[in-house]
């Protein structure tokens, strides 16, 4: 498996639970302890923007619930999720918590759905020791449904699985932010977003192998910071490559706020899953400051040099939606020039978002623009 | 934060004369008011509505004057207060002050003055309401204190964390946050203890902030006081099983007020043993909410707080009296959980089973008990664009009241406070059908 020849989902997924006699879980945004589920030989596939058309979810969720939460309904009222053993729903915000009591209280699925908490306290000593208590109640419940017994073996190895896709993930981040890794936006978080539903030993090898594709863009492209929740639809980074932009660093929420986590001790499996979970880099659905958001920011625009920083925001995202104000003055006063564009998912990119990150792009001296 | 000598002062100057005073004109003004003629469908008014509104004005009136005086925090509705009581807090509550802005006709503006800057329309009214007063300072009350502390529970909404972040930011002071897990299934011990041991870190925050020194023995006796005044609006809403009932929900959701910003004081307790004797003795003559109670409905959701008196003119005309409410009984439900003997479990407890931190499964039980209990003809579900935990679950809620109980029921879209979100139009229709249908299924 490479960078160019990804598997598509549902043939992967498949071919995983014949082959490796797997069981799959759809998993909501947006964290979670994935290390639990490899040690259980369950393989997390992600619900962020399946590109299904909205239809059926109409009857169960107003109109003004973010695109994240009603495609993943809408995903399983059109029984898409047929394959799927089962759901994990982290308590990420309002629209994701109703739509999972939705699917376990009303809709009658038939398969088990499992929970999260996701707690929004980063000092306090009774939050980590309740993620902890957490990670072992949720192993406990998936061993119970699966009936897989405890194997400390595959959770140290599932560990480290992790421990070595964080690292090539900062790494990647790295070269892209020196201008050091000479592939498009669209080619990067394709595999970057591969671990959404890819098994760390395939996952591992693509990052490893985008990872030797060192190099500059020739000629260099304009670097800026993405912030967001998620680069859907991928004509978006398209968009972005055509314009000579390079998305140099991120702040999305299912790319680095959860995935570009700094290096941590090792130890315990369960302790070190808790560390990392209160190492993720500051997050509006964890209750991180404005401040250290704002601070986070600066500091990705400063280490990458970027030109601007782009928002890109899923319509109905309370999270964002609450930050962008105080975040875009913050940034003004910084002196740093910023867009906010807000766009469906997996909707085709408006001529309205086009002109506009167009226009962005001229304004911080994009060659292409 | 240590209390001001001259701004004490003046604070027990207002509180002793300044407060009465304004009381004594509040009444000479409800008795103005009084004289008019009777309603044709509404029964008389509640004496308690004019009680009500001295003990609101006093409380907006003396938190002018809070400052300095006493430590001031901002609080979430479902935020446990009673640990702020002890440290001498002025509580102001955002949500009640957004509700007192929706019913003055304010919200829309305020609401405006937040998008000015850059927040955006689909957001909560009352976090747009309270941000927009942060950048203008308008407000029907006159003057809110700034407060030293924000103090927010997610046991309501995951809202009001980034809501209450962004004040924090603004006014650079700190957010103390109760953390309460979802019950997506049954509480677990592990949530107890992660919760009530939250309640004890935030003790030493809470202390530097006020200036005082925590007291166990003290939070037991407010939280035992915080018991009474919840099982003393449960008993006023209890008041309305009874046919005629002496109120409607629209009278509840007036009233609602003290439970939410007074709780465990004695201004709290006084008013709703007041209300219900005055509601009992109603009972017993047989006074009505309504001129004619011909059918018993219940309502879903916070209220469209501009359109109350219309929308409860609306119903009364028909004889349909709203008796039971999700959102009213919310202050009531966990109540008799709280223990003063074992005061951070039970508040943990009390705190993370309201409503809305509880799955669909749990509210339809609720709902199907409300219905039962209070002989429930309809229901009217209020699709509230600013609250999606309250909103997000209904046409689920709605067809399964229909397939189980063949209870008729409708759903209107609206808001709480912001009128922009309201089709004067579309509801009217919305509801002209439900009354047809309901006739013709209830007769």
């Amino acid at each position: 498996m490479t960078p160019t020849d990804l598997p598509e989902r549902k043939a992967y997924l498949l071919h995983q639970k014949a082959e490796h006699q797997r069981n799959v879980l759809g998993v909501f945004p947006a964290v979670y302890p994935r290390e639990i589920l490899w040690s259980l030989n369950i393989l997390p596939v992600e619900i962020w923007d399946p590109p299904v058309p909205i239809g059926r979810s109409a009857a169960h969720v107003p109109p003004n619930i973010c695109d994240v939460a009603r495609r993943g309904l809408e995903l399983i009222l059109q029984g898409h999720c047929g394959d799927l053993d089962g759901f994990l729903f982290p308590h990420t915000c309002d629209s994701i918590q109703n739509v999972a009591s939705i699917v376990n209280d009303y809709l009658g699925t038939g398969k088990p759905s499992f929970f999260f908490h996701l707690p929004r306290e980063s000092e306090s000593r009774a939050a980590r020791a309740f993620y902890r208590l957490q990670l072992e109640s949720l192993s406990s419940a998936l061993r119970k449904h699966f009936h897989r017994s405890l194997d400390t073996g595959m959770l140290v190895e599932s560990l480290q699985w992790g421990q070595r896709i964080d690292a090539a993930i900062r790494t990647l981040y790295e070269l892209r932010g020196q201008d050091r890794l000479d592939v498009s936006n669209s080619r990067f978080y394709s595999v970057l977003r591969a671990g959404e539903y890819l098994h760390p030993s395939d996952h591992l090898p693509c990052l490893a192998q985008l990872i030797e594709t060192t190099g500059s863009a020739k000629p260099p492209k304009t670097p800026v910071v993405l912030s967001g929740v998620l680069p859907s639809p991928p004509a978006f980074l398209s968009l972005l490559d055509e314009l000579d932009l390079r998305v140099a660093a991120d702040d999305l929420l299912n790319c680095s706020r959860r995935l570009q986590v700094p290096d941590g001790p090792a130890g315990n499996p369960y302790e070190a899953l808790t560390d990392r979970y209160f190492r993720l880099p500051v997050c509006p659905t964890r209750n991180s400051t404005l401040a250290q958001r704002v601070n986070r920011l600066l500091s990705l625009v400063g280490s990458t040099r970027a030109a601007g920083v782009i928002f890109y925001v899923v319509p109905f995202c309370d999270p964002e939606l609450f930050d962008l104000p105080p975040l875009v003055a913050e940034l003004k006063k910084q002196g740093v020039r910023t867009l906010v564009v807000e766009a469906g998912l997996n909707r085709q990119l408006s001529g309205q978002v086009a002109v506009r990150v167009e226009a962005f792009a001229e304004m911080i001296g994009s060659g292409a623009a | 934060m240590q209390p001001n000598l001259l701004k004490s002062l003046r604070y027990r100057f207002m509180k002793n004369l300044g407060a009465p005073l304004l009381t004594v004109l509040e009444q000479r003004r409800a008795t103005g008011k009084r004289n008019r003629g009777p309603h044709p469908h509404f029964g008389p008014p509640l004496r308690c509505n004019a009680r009500l509104r001295q003990l609101l004005t006093r409380h907006y009136f003396l938190s002018r004057y809070a400052k300095g005086a006493h430590p001031v925090a901002w609080v979430t509705s479902g935020a446990p207060v009673e640990l702020l009581r002890v440290l001498d807090f002025y509580t102001i509550y955002p949500e009640n002050h957004g509700a007192l802005c929706g019913a003055k006709r304010m919200g829309t503006e305020l609401c405006t003055a937040a998008e000015a800057h850059g927040y955006s329309q689909e957001l909560c009214a009352y976090a747009r309401i309270d941000l927009g007063h942060h950048f203008t300072g308008k407000t029907p009350a006159g003057k809110l204190p700034r407060p030293d502390l924000l103090f927010a529970s997610n046991n309501i909404c995951q809202t009001v964390v980034y809501w209450y972040r962004a004040l924090a930011h603004y006014w650079n002071i700190p957010l103390v946050l109760f953390d309460t897990p979802f019950n997506y299934e049954a509480l677990s011990d592990m949530q107890i203890e992660y919760m009530s041991a939250q309640l004890q870190e935030m003790i030493p925050v809470l202390e530097r902030v006020s200036g005082r020194r925590f007291d166990v023995v003290r939070l037991q006796q407010i939280i035992g006081s915080a018991k009474e005044c919840s099982a003393l609006w449960g008993q006023v809403l209890d008041t309305m099983k009874a046919r005629p009932a002496p109120m409607t929900i629209f009278d509840a959701f007036v009233h609602l007020a003290p439970i939410v910003s007074l709780r465990g004081l004695e201004g709290c307790r006084t008013h709703y043993r007041t209300l219900l004797d005055e509601l009992r003795e109603r009972v017993n003559r047989g006074i009505g909410a309504l001129t004619v109670e011909r059918k018993r409905l219940m309502w879903d959701n916070i209220a469209v707080w501009f359109k109350v008196r219309e929308l409860a003119g609306m119903f009364a005309e028909r004889g349909l009296n709203f008796v039971t409410a999700t959102y009213t009984n919310a202050w009531a439900e966990t109540g008799t959980m709280i223990d003063p003997q074992r005061p951070f479990e039970s508040l943990a407890r009390a705190y993370s089973q309201v409503i809305l931190n509880n799955n669909l499964k749990h509210r339809l039980d609720l709902m199907k008990r409300l219905i039962r209990e209070f002989e429930v003809d309809g229901l009217v579900m209020h699709s509230a664009r600013s609250c999606k935990p309250y909103s997000i679950g209904q046409y689920d809620l709605k067809r399964i009241l229909a397939d189980q109980l063949q209870i008729p029921s409708v759903i209107i879209e609206a808001d709480i406070a912001d009128s922009r979100s309201f089709s004067e139009k579309q509801v009217i229709a919305q509801l002209e059908l439900f009354f047809e249908a309901f006739e013709d299924r209830t007769e």
